[in-house]
């Protein structure tokens, strides 16, 4: 099953197009790594994967065949956004209470326990936290939500090595215990090399490579970051493997 | 490939039923907590500063009342001393402050202060923060999460300023029954009846569209304050005559009544033009010119067979006018809503 499915998928804004005819599977049961440098496309591609935005052109299902945006595919998507957004003025407790209020799944031992393990004080208001403490919180919640699939646009940029480290530990966890398929961006390949498992790479609004990481070592008999720079240089459409294979 | 496969007891656990609305609601009010707080206060004390003031003025105003011959020169300084005191513009207790002229002055300002301040910052605050992607991302989905988010606060606000309306008529009702206010005039109107609580539902719904429509909580409140103003203007000097068609009243006294406009007829029916009236005016007999009371003029008027005609809207058409105007602005507040939601479902991130 793919969990994000493209098909010849554009987005155009104002200024131009944002990704354009973009056809992708990812499948499930990795950690997705959509790599490409800034203002490549990969945080249209996602917030159109969870329903926030709607495509200009072409077609996107997640979670093997639904809508984005759809109930069961809100249902089964955690989703965090670039910065971690959350209600910066309330508590933590409070915080997850509304979480918990705006899901049917909600697996709220879990969520106390991780933020007990992380050692964040659920009386501390969100807006107090640091920044590794504010996207582990984020991560929390939308782990407890229990999705089949996780969304994360840009979830190391703000966070110092520590909480980078931290933080992909506690992503490669979920994906091992709980069988949650990930997707997640960066603008920085480097630090996702360890625990990504399949790789994407995005440039201009197109898809230069797509592959799984072991198929890419394979075939390039390179490092994956120097794959990856390969393809981010170069950019040719020719090299790329076949979507859906 | 089916939808059981996602993940282990994905299936099975998904209740089909929707997140209920009572959870949804949690979720509002706790984020509009703070609102609740300061907005209760306000209203709390201003509400209860109407109920001491209410009582006050009620007994005082049953005094006049009961003073019998109502003529005698006791009752004339009893009922005087009543309107300085409470009405404004005398030296009244301290506790009366301006009296309710002022007060009921305040009151104007209240739909449009609660209406922008917590309706702005309802979607607009999401939209600059960022935040709605953490809430249209979850699983009760946006559009019940908007309906929930709009339709609260609107019920809280209806349901406050409906208390305050209720307050402030009973504070108000001796100035009614004195026949000083007509309860149809524009100074009165707006805050009573249904029109308190619905200017504020069309502030609030019109502040929350122009959030949404601007992404950012100041300006929405901003242009909310001007477009309500000009609208509470026109509505109050131009639209609200229309509601029925006015009545004609004859007579040089008529009390305190709602008058559109006036015509003097001279004993021959002819309308007299205001140019005639002014030279009229200038030939009574110096007795009837320099005499204070006002009734001389027209007691004059009458002897010499000319009529004052009067174009009103009558006190009997209140709550005609109560309803319809209720009806424009819930109307409107309605379609306000519905575009904020459907803004909303078409916005993209």
């Amino acid at each position: 099953m793919n969990v994000i499915e493209t098909r010849a998928l554009g987005k155009r804004y104002r200024r131009g197009w944002a990704l354009r005819d973009c056809t992708l599977d990812i499948p499930g049961g990795h950690i997705a790594a959509l790599v490409g440098p800034n203002g490549a496309g990969k945080t249209t591609l996602l917030t159109m994967a969870v329903g926030l935005t709607k495509p200009t052109a072409g077609a996107l299902t997640v979670l093997g065949g639904e809508p984005p945006g759809s109930p069961r595919a809100l249902d089964l998507t955690g989703f965090v956004a670039q910065d971690a957004p959350l209600y910066r003025n309330l508590p933590v407790a409070d915080m997850l209470h509304v979480a918990r209020n705006l899901n049917r799944r909600w697996d709220q031992r879990r969520a106390e326990h991780r933020l007990e393990q992380l050692e964040i004080p659920l009386r501390q208001k969100v807006g107090e936290l640091s920044g590794g403490q504010k996207a582990q919180l984020a991560l929390t919640i939308a782990l407890a939500r229990r999705p089949a699939l996780l969304v994360l646009d840009e979830p190391l940029a703000a966070l110092d090595p520590v909480a980078r480290e931290d933080f992909l530990a506690a992503v490669v966890a979920a994906a091992a215990g709980d069988g949650i398929s990930v997707v997640l961006s960066s603008h920085v390949l480097a630090e996702l090399e360890r625990v990504a498992t399949y790789l994407i790479v995005l440039t201009r609004g197109q898809v230069r490579v797509s592959g799984t990481v072991r198929e890419l070592l394979a075939t390039h008999g390179a490092g994956l970051e120097e794959i990856a720079l390969r393809y981010l240089r170069a950019g040719l459409p020719s090299s790329r493997t076949e979507a859906g294979q | 490939m089916t939808a059981r496969t996602i993940a282990p007891g994905a299936g099975p656990a998904i209740r089909r039923r929707p997140v209920p609305w009572s959870k949804l609601a949690w979720v509002t009010l706790r984020q509009r907590r703070a609102l609740l707080i300061g907005g209760g206060i306000l209203l709390g004390v201003f509400a209860v500063y109407m109920v001491v003031m209410a009582v006050i003025q009620n007994n005082a105003y049953a005094a006049v009342t009961a003073c019998h011959p109502a003529a005698a020169l006791k009752c004339q300084q009893l009922a005087n001393s009543f309107s300085t005191s409470y009405w404004g513009g005398g030296a009244g207790p301290v506790i009366a402050g301006g009296g309710a002229q002022t007060v009921s002055s305040l009151l104007f300002a209240i739909p449009v202060l609660l209406g922008a301040f917590a309706g702005a910052p309802l979607l607009a605050r999401e939209l600059e923060s960022g935040t709605f992607r953490f809430a249209w991302t979850q699983g009760a989905g946006r559009t019940r999460w908007t309906i929930s988010t709009l339709v609260l606060p609107a019920i809280v606000l209806v349901a406050a300023t409906g208390a305050v309306t209720a307050i402030f008529w009973w504070y108000f009702r001796p100035f009614l029954a004195d026949g000083q206010v007509s309860e149809m005039l524009p100074l009165a109107f707006p805050l009573l009846g249904v029109a308190l609580a619905a200017w504020t539902l069309l502030a609030c719904s019109l502040a929350a569209f122009l959030g949404t429509l601007f992404r950012r909580t100041l300006p929405a409140m901003a242009v909310t304050l001007v477009l309500y103003i000009v609208l509470a203007m026109a509505t109050a000097l131009g639209i609200r005559e229309h509601y029925a068609a006015p009545a004609t009243l004859q007579g040089w006294n008529n009390g305190a009544v709602w008058v559109i406009s006036s015509w003097v007829k001279a004993p021959d029916g002819q309308v007299l033009s205001q140019s005639a009236l002014n030279s009229l005016s200038q030939q009574l007999p110096p007795s009837v010119q320099n005499s204070p009371s006002p009734d001389a003029f027209t007691t004059w008027m009458t002897q010499h067979g000319y009529t004052l005609w009067q174009s009103v809207q009558p006190d009997s058409r209140f709550w005609q006018f109560q309803l319809t105007e209720g009806a424009w602005l819930l109307g409107s507040s309605g379609v306000l809503i519905a575009g904020t939601i459907w803004l909303i479902r078409r916005r993209g991130a």
